[in-house]
């Protein structure tokens, strides 16, 4: 298994418990509105938001530097794998803006709490689909050529 | 099929039984590139295809083929 391969499925695990922990403070916290009322869980919030992608740029971008972990076999499939986070993130955000503007239309208004959550949803939509992007691009890639 | 072939695994034999992890090293690649282009999976581009003819110290068309 290819060094980037290995990543991609850790990666993926990751992205499914971040998904599994997400869905469980929201289910314990009752109400998406909750959080706007909870300053600490603000405040962790705030510290994985801006805390996940600083740690994805100094842990991937060295990796990806090196020849003898990420080559131009590797690189030609995180390319391609880019195009699937790509769609992943616009029908993601398409969902979002169809769905908030169809229950919160007579209100006129979004409930803030909602930029946080949209934001944690294209982080783990975005790592998935990347994951995933790239485990199908390594076994295309074994299969077609 | 690649129309591309090559003879990296034979070259390898001949060079003193060299490892994949070596030749790998050589022409700046991960050992499961070798493992895929011996295996006729990958075909690289021309900077690649030019490392691992110098890692064996060979002209190009020694290392690939092209099949019309």
């Amino acid at each position: 298994m290819a060094p980037l391969q290995k990543r991609a499925l850790y990666s993926l695990v990751i992205g499914l418990v971040l998904t599994l922990g997400f869905i469980a403070v929201l289910v314990a916290q009752g109400d998406v509105t909750a959080f706007e009322n909870d300053a600490n869980l603000r405040y962790i919030m705030y510290a994985v938001v801006v805390g996940v992608p600083l740690c994805y740029g100094i842990l991937v971008t060295p990796i990806m530097r090196k020849p003898r972990l990420v080559d131009e076999r590797d690189k030609r499939i995180i390319e391609k794998s880019s195009r699937a986070q790509w769609l992943a993130v616009i029908f993601t955000l398409v969902a979002w803006t169809i769905g908030l503007t169809e229950v919160y239309y007579d209100r006129g208004q979004v409930p803030v709490s909602f930029l946080t959550l949209i934001f944690f949803s294209i982080l783990i939509v975005s790592t998935l689909a990347q994951s995933i992007g790239i485990l199908i691009g390594y076994s295309r890639l074994e299969r077609d050529v | 099929m690649s129309k591309v072939t090559n003879r990296i695994r034979r070259l390898r034999f001949d060079h003193n039984e060299m490892t994949q992890e070596e030749l790998a090293a050589r022409a700046g690649c991960t050992r499961q590139t070798i493992i895929a282009l011996e295996q006729g999976k990958y075909v690289p581009s021309i900077e690649l295809a030019f490392r691992v003819a110098k890692a064996f110290k060979v002209p190009l068309e020694e290392v690939f083929q092209y099949q019309d």
